[in-house]
């Protein structure tokens, strides 16, 4: 499961909307895409900025979630990516409703897993995607086993999007051998993967990967994404 | 005031990167150690009157009172060491970093005045200590700036979004997700993600105790008790003191900025809906598309697009009346204060005495108890840009 992250909206709709192209023809198994919100506190200072630049020139939420209702590629799995008050504030129920079936996950950084139940609750049904982290404690694997979705996503640093993480650190190594032991689902890489080599150390340890960071950093030019796309898979 | 689970109603939880929650735990832990532990407590106690100056009196304000006709009392946290109610709050923190093993802290600031409570307790008890605070806010409060440096702490200026205080506690949250091993991300007001606001509103609680006392002492119990809203810390603070006392009015008092139209304020109560920011469920200034709205105060302290969850609570029980006074009319009220009384007090609860002189009509005869939340020294520059002397 090799995915991408891509800023939703940024720099524009349809350069994005191309750089999301690029990640199908890529080869990639699901792309990741950001839905804008103005605080948001996981991300580092690329990231962060993209969204900030796609927000101050007028893309919205409901705008992104357009496009991803429009990208119907049959084989690429989706994945939304946005902070818990986008899906709240839009409407929880609503929010559901209008893009469960174009998704088959959220990944919400500020909704911890103990948090979840709370969008359930509400009428949520698109699976939220799990969080494990370095801090992740046996007994917490319970409560990710229950979520629908099909994938667990580490964060195998302490830290924000942008940092980079250490594939050969013995604490990150048995934490991922810890949760694998524990679950039946894909367990997903995401912050610190820059390149090819770093991919290929995450492939070896966990069932996947997704890259943000670098990819948000060529989304203004969807040829020159393109072409890191390529060097990433070799 | 005790959550449910970390909630107050629909309000508070826990909305934080998964990787803070063990953190969460942890401070749960050690802070219901602490509330067991009388040893702890009578240390904590000691600091809050050795050290801080507790318990600060109640001065009945004669000339004001003469003035505008009803009878104004002053509960004055602007006495206390640092000069704002903060200290109550980085004191208990910074010891239950201390019992946590944590050597290093973290605090956001708007003010500065939580900045240097923060690194006055540092100093104390012997932590490092790095304060973010927007670089909008690190030019007008320059002179708690320069506290902090001198009391060892380092002053990291923020310089995305509106660069105040939202901007502070972002990141702040950061560093915590990077550092949580050896860190504690010492929260300045009763907002963020359980069990902040429920911990900070626990060690300002003295305030509404003493103030308590001291009206049962006299006899009679005030009619009304104002304070100014920003996270919501000082309310809750003297709030806590009169909340099963239905006879006794209270009004929490927000910045209307310039206008109560969108970005000119910050008042989160009135002109908010309902969100999920920085750590909690509970009002939220947002725009239409669900982002945080830019906002407004003359006043750092208040100038900021949440609040705490127990006020969201407060508000929708009708507990609390919330409401908002105008930059200008805050501005008046500081004057006021000041030339009648000779107490210089801090822009952020001038706000609140604003509302009372404002609406001195309708107060007429009765009794009104002000939270004098902190002094004014860090506010002079800021006075002599809006044209000095009245
Ligand atoms: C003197 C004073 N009062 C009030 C506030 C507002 O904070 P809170 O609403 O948490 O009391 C501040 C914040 O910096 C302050 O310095």
């Amino acid at each position: 499961m090799k995915g991408i992250y891509l800023a939703g909206g940024y720099p524009d709709i349809d350069t994005f909307t191309e750089s999301a192209r690029a990640v199908v023809a890529s080869g990639f198994d699901f792309i990741e895409i950001g839905i804008p919100f103005n605080d948001p506190i996981a991300d580092g200072p690329v990231i962060a900025r993209a969204i900030y630049d796609s927000i101050s020139s007028g893309v919205t939420p409901a705008q992104v979630m357009k496009c991803i209702a429009g990208f119907n590629h049959a084989q690429i799995k989706k994945y939304a990516m946005t902070y818990a008050n986008i899906i709240y504030s839009f409407g929880i129920r609503k929010f559901s409703e209008e893009m469960a079936g174009y998704l088959d996950g959220v990944i919400i950084p500020d909704l911890p897993n103990r948090m979840a139940r709370l969008f359930y609750d509400s009428g949520f049904e698109i699976p939220i995607v799990p969080f494990a982290t370095l801090e992740t404690r046996e007994s917490d694997i319970k409560m990710m086993n229950e979520s629908a979705s099909d994938i667990i996503y580490f964060v195998g640093l302490r830290g924000i999007t942008g940092a980079r993480s250490d594939f050969t650190s013995p604490e990150l190594l048995d934490k991922i051998g810890m949760i694998k032991k524990n679950t039946e689902k894909k367990v997903i890489i995401g912050f610190g993967i820059k390149n090819s080599i770093d991919a290929g150390k995450a492939m070896a340890i966990a069932d996947g990967y997704v890259v943000g960071t670098e990819a948000v950093l060529r989304q203004n030019d969807p040829a020159e994404l393109k072409k890191y796309l390529g060097s990433l898979r070799q | 005031m005790r959550s449910n689970k970390g909630f107050y109603g629909d309000y508070g939880g826990q909305f934080v990167p998964e990787i803070l929650i063990p953190a969460l735990d942890e401070l749960e832990r050690a802070y219901n150690d602490f509330n067991g532990n009388p040893g702890l407590m009578d240390e904590f106690y000691r600091y809050l009157g050795e050290y801080a100056g507790r318990p600060t009196p109640i001065y009945h304000a004669k000339n004001l009172s003469e003035k505008y006709g009803f009878d104004c009392y002053l509960k004055r946290e602007d006495l206390l060491h640092t000069g704002a109610h903060k200290i109550n709050n980085t004191i208990g923190q910074a010891m239950l970093a201390r019992h946590m093993k944590k050597k290093r802290i973290i605090a956001e600031t708007g003010a500065g005045q939580h900045g240097v409570a923060t690194a006055t307790a540092a100093a104390l008890f012997g932590l490092r200590c790095r304060i973010y605070m927007g670089s909008v806010d690190v030019e007008r409060q320059m002179p708690n700036v320069r506290k902090m440096k001198l009391l060892g702490a380092e002053v990291i200026p923020v310089e995305e979004g509106l660069r105040t205080l939202k901007d502070a506690i972002s990141a702040s949250l950061r560093d915590w997700v990077t550092n949580v091993e050896d860190t504690h991300y010492l929260l300045g007001t009763v907002a963020g993600p359980h069990p902040f606001p429920e911990m900070v509103a626990s060690f300002h609680a003295i305030t509404g105790r003493e103030a308590l006392e001291h009206f049962q002492g006299m006899g009679f119990m005030p009619d009304t008790v104002v304070a100014c809203v920003g996270g919501g810390s000082n309310a809750m603070g003297i709030f806590q003191g009169f909340l099963d006392m239905p006879l006794v009015k209270l009004v929490g008092v927000e910045a209307g900025g310039r206008s109560l139209g969108p970005g000119d304020n910050a008042a989160t109560l009135t002109q908010g809906t309902r969100g999920i920011f920085q750590g909690a469920l509970s009002y939220l200034l947002q725009d239409a598309y669900c982002q945080v709205q830019d906002v407004h105060s003359v006043s750092a302290g208040l100038d900021y697009a949440g609040i705490g969850p127990q006020h969201s609570y407060l508000k929708d029980a009708g507990r609390v009346v919330y409401t908002s006074v105008f930059d200008d009319r805050a501005l008046n009220a500081f004057h006021e204060l000041t030339r009648l009384e000779g107490i210089i007090p801090a822009l952020e609860p001038s706000h609140a005495l604003a509302w009372a002189l404002d609406n001195a009509g309708g107060l007429g005869g009765t009794r009104v108890l002000v939270n004098l939340s902190g002094r004014g020294d860090k506010d002079l520059d800021i006075i002599e840009k809006q044209g000095g002397t009245q």
